[in-house]
């Protein structure tokens, strides 16, 4: 409860006065029902806040490696030190809070809080653009699922060291790793819309990766080519027409199909800004003076500024 | 060279789950198509209790009956075809006609009717959750497996539309003429009344409907007062 109230002269008034009346004072023939389904709800009411706890703070460190992601200026095999430091040391938090709430949401609870999970969205976002950048290329959902198996298991992992720790003291068997309490732990699982909206969103990540790492460099993003490929290297601008396509082409989700129009039609611009973005460089690349960056409209997160 | 941007399979991949999970809902759809004409139906005949005098319930409760016999057996249905997918994925689309049908059932049992061998019909029967998973033959409250299920919020959301509903029903039957009908809501309402002030609620739809039983126990209050001024209530039933 919030707080509490305070009597004219300010001391704190006892909560014991009017507030549980109701409890005692009605007890009928139905009471002994309602008790037991409130137990049952309050179990539910429970569960979904821890899970929308731990969801808000994977959400909050998705976005941080995001941010994180965005300095890196151009796409090769690997991220730079600094960069991938920061992203594993979040993905170790992340790992934890995966681990926490695991147990939470198996068997029939997936989808009753997939609706709290939108965390698992952003996640995705973050590693199919790490993904992108080291690789370029997309991640398909059956490659991405054993790497959030692995980092849950690994989020298991380091707190059971914890608690082994803990309970040193009372003598456990020196042969190294304790046994793990149950066979294998409970991982968190994607859905199919979790992947598919991640990557929609994915779409403005790229978008805003090309835009500034064309004005930084010079040039537009995109493989590194020479060896043996006798034509151009494929750059950003073709990467995000196809991810356009794919998403043109597949059929509506008619669960939620307001949400995908929206997500498409933000798609569609991304797509046309990177496509804006590859004219201007062949027509007026050589003019423009370097560090300068194009208007970003919705997406300015001021990367613009890190001009070191 | 480097990988292709999107490997080929990918959009296979993505397109036949979309194409299925399409599927599933088209078929859910025309069970529950026929699952909410049932329902519609019951409520219809539900409605005429209404102009119903109690001397006559016997009749109408069969036809009810009947009308609940058909929504017990598309619930079935629903529940073999369901349970092949996760619960939650597409429980929203049919919470809603199940907490009807949930309705339908509770109320018919409080009028006396859903007598079984071991519990015989009589008015004023409140059917647990229990009672209604026994009558549609579905579990309830499922917890440690993902199949079809009848959740605590569909019951107490239908339990709310028969608190309406009975609160209709008390003005009604004074006006047929029965005021001791009117008295034994009273009773049920106030005290289910109560027992939803046991839960602990959130901000959604069941604390919305659950504020709303206030009104149905006003309106029923009001119905009991003007009898009493009256001195209409029976004397056997002491409230």
């Amino acid at each position: 409860m919030s707080g509490f109230k305070r009597d004219w002269s300010g001391n704190a008034k006892r909560r014991d006065g009017p507030k549980p009346a109701p409890k005692q004072v009605v007890r009928n023939e139905y009471t002994p029902m309602f008790e037991g389904l409130r137990n049952e709800l309050d179990e539910h009411h429970d569960r979904r806040e821890r899970i929308v706890k731990a969801s808000r703070d994977i959400t909050a460190l998705s976005k941080k490696i995001i941010f994180s992601l965005q300095r890196v200026r151009k796409i090769e095999d690997q991220l730079p030190a600094n960069i991938q430091s920061e992203m594993d040391s979040r993905l170790a938090e992340i790992s934890k809070l995966l681990a926490t709430i695991a147990p939470e949401i198996q068997g029939i609870n997936r989808y009753r809080y997939s609706r709290s999970l939108m965390c698992l969205e952003e996640l995705v976002e973050a590693l199919t653009f790490a993904h992108y950048l080291r690789t370029q290329s997309l991640i398909s959902h059956t490659e991405l699922d054993p790497i959030i198996e692995e980092l849950t298991r690994k989020g298991a992992v380091s707190e059971d060291e914890v608690m082994a720790d803990a309970s040193d003291t009372a003598g456990t068997t020196a042969t190294g790793k304790p046994a793990p309490p149950t066979a294998e732990p409970p991982t968190v699982s994607l859905t199919q819309d979790d992947y598919l909206y991640g990557v929609f969103d994915l779409t403005g990540e790229m978008m805003r990766f090309a835009t500034t790492s064309t004005a930084l460099s010079g040039t537009m993003a995109g493989g590194q080519g020479g060896e043996g490929g006798d034509d151009e290297p494929r750059t950003i601008v073709q990467d995000m027409h196809e991810l356009g396509t794919l998403f043109e082409m597949l059929p509506v989700g008619s669960g939620n199909r307001f949400q995908w129009e929206k997500k498409l039609e933000v798609t569609r611009q991304s797509v046309q800004k990177v496509e804006r973005l590859g004219y201007d460089r062949i027509i007026r690349g050589s003019e423009r003076p370097k560090g300068w960056v194009p208007d970003l409209s919705s997406g300015d997160q001021g990367q613009g500024d890190e001009l070191d | 060279m480097a990988p292709p941007m999107i490997d080929p399979t990918l959009f296979d991949e993505l397109k036949t789950k979309i194409e299925e999970d399409t599927s599933v809902r088209k078929d859910l759809d025309q069970i529950l198509d026929d699952l909410n004409q049932q329902v519609s139906f019951t409520q219809g005949v539900l409605s005429r209790i209404h102009s119903t005098p109690r001397s006559k319930y016997a009749t109408l409760l069969g036809q009810i009956e009947g009308g609940i016999r058909k929504e017990i057996e598309t619930v079935g249905k629903l529940s073999a075809f369901a349970s092949q997918y996760p619960y939650y994925k597409y429980n929203h689309k049919w919470t809603r006609m199940v907490q009807d049908a949930v309705s339908t059932v509770i109320i018919c049992a409080w009028l006396g009717g859903m007598s079984t061998d071991s519990k015989p019909g009589e008015i004023g029967r409140l059917l647990t959750l229990e009672d209604i998973g026994q009558a549609f033959n579905v579990p309830v409250n499922l917890k440690d497996r993902d199949a079809f299920h009848i959740t605590i919020e569909e019951y107490l959301l239908g339990l709310i539309t028969v608190i309406d509903d009975l609160s209709r029903l008390a003005v009604n039957s004074v006006t047929l003429g029965d005021t001791s009908m009117a008295v034994k809501i009273s009773g049920f309402i106030k005290d289910l009344h109560a027992g939803f002030q046991v839960l602990n609620l959130k901000n959604d739809i069941l604390r919305k409907r659950v504020d709303s039983i206030k009104y149905a126990v006003k309106k029923v209050e009001d119905v009991v007062y003007d009898l009493s001024l009256r001195n209409l209530i029976p004397a056997q039933e002491p409230q």
